[in-house]
């Protein structure tokens, strides 16, 4: 069997072993693996380690007035004006709302309409400007020729 | 049983009738109860809160490591999901959307700065932990030393992670909790959670490398 390290997953591999989150194969596998591979085995042992050090950190009991102070809350909160328990409900919601997504929406929304007004207003502008441009290439092109035909020696005559 | 107006009689017979109502179904879905909760049946809720309210505070003491404000979050989340109870729909495992809540509520107050101002109590809660360690297993004063150093090592390592990765951490390691179920709870993708979690464990294992 290949060093399971050298695998795209293959640490996460060896930490599931650890945790015994392995199929009864795989796990059969790696157990294999893991007696000819001092990389490998050195690298579950100092798993296995850090969670025997982990397992030390006991926590303290629940309080036991802690049922006793939560509905103490919620008959607070219920017997509140309705408007308020609304106003909770919006902001303060169970799981964590996503707000940038529909603000990201919103922008790109913004955005296109902004980039569409540039895009377009130019467009329609653009074109009596031109007229124009072209209305004053005319003039000054006539204006050259009858200059020029003035100063012509063929005029004089 | 009414929570909204618990009278120390009302509680004790709704504990009663909790205590009860578990015997009987022991092994009853999660998401069940709290479909019953939002049908009006109370008592489901106190069923749901006797199978969480540790795994809650324990997840949440470790987070935040300070046994008051473990507690007032895990107020908080309990009283979230009483108060969207009207609009629950099982989409997930019940646990998961739990531990959604409870993550969601201790990475905001990790941001918002608010350990420093109950940092106070942190020691306290220590010795407390220590008192208990000394009547269970009466060890000698050199091994009561020995362990508060071993767990204030600990502490410290794992208070030294990103919130992130320490919410990976706690909920794998002590929770037990899938890859999927963390990552829904932290609102990433699986394989950003194997990574979180790799990146941890070998941070921790190079910290607490002398300990071993």
């Amino acid at each position: 069997m290949e060093c399971v390290t050298k695998a795209k997953d293959g640490a996460e591999v060896l930490v599931d072993y650890c945790s015994g989150a392995l199929s009864e194969v795989r796990a059969r596998e790696i157990e294999q693996h893991i007696a000819d591979c001092s990389g490998c085995r050195q690298l579950v042992e100092s798993q296995r380690e850090l969670w025997r050090t982990l397992d030390a950190w006991a926590t303290p009991e629940v309080s036991e007035d802690f049922d006793a102070r939560l509905y103490a809350r919620i008959a607070q909160e219920q017997s509140a004006p309705l408007w308020k328990q609304w106003m909770r409900r919006i902001f303060e919601p169970a799981a964590p709302v996503a707000m940038w997504k529909p603000a990201v929406s919103l922008a790109v929304a913004c955005a296109v309409l902004a980039v569409g007004l540039v895009v377009r207003t130019p467009a329609g502008s653009q074109q009596p400007q031109q007229m124009r441009a072209e209305q004053v290439d005319i003039e000054q092109v006539a204006s050259a020729l009858d200059d020029l035909e003035i100063l012509s020696p063929h005029s004089a005559m | 049983m009414n929570p909204a107006q618990p009278s120390p009689k009302s509680r004790v017979k709704r504990d009663m009738e909790a205590v009860a109502a578990l015997e009987r179904a022991p092994l009853e879905a999660d998401a069940e109860l709290m479909l019953r909760v939002r049908d009006g049946d109370t008592t489901s809720f106190t069923l749901l809160l006797e199978r969480h309210r540790s795994p809650v505070v324990h997840f949440l003491y470790r987070m935040v490591q300070n046994q008051a404000v473990s507690e007032e979050l895990a107020q908080e989340v309990f009283l979230r999901v009483y108060r969207s109870r009207a609009t629950y729909e099982p989409t997930a495992k019940f646990t998961t959307w739990l531990f959604r809540i409870a993550t969601h509520l201790a990475l905001n107050w990790i941001r918002d700065g608010r350990k420093e101002r109950g940092q106070e109590s942190l020691d306290e809660d220590l010795i407390e932990g220590v008192e208990r360690q000394v009547a269970d297993r009466q060890p000698t004063v050199e091994q009561e030393l020995l362990y508060q150093v071993r767990l204030r090592e600990v502490r410290g390592a794992i208070e030294m992670l990103p919130s992130k990765q320490r919410a990976a951490v706690m909920m794998h390691k002590y929770q037990e909790l899938e890859y999927s179920q963390i990552a829904k709870a932290l609102d990433c993708s699986e394989s950003a959670v194997k990574s979180l979690l790799f990146r941890a464990y070998e941070t921790l294992r190079s910290r607490l490398a002398h300990m071993a």
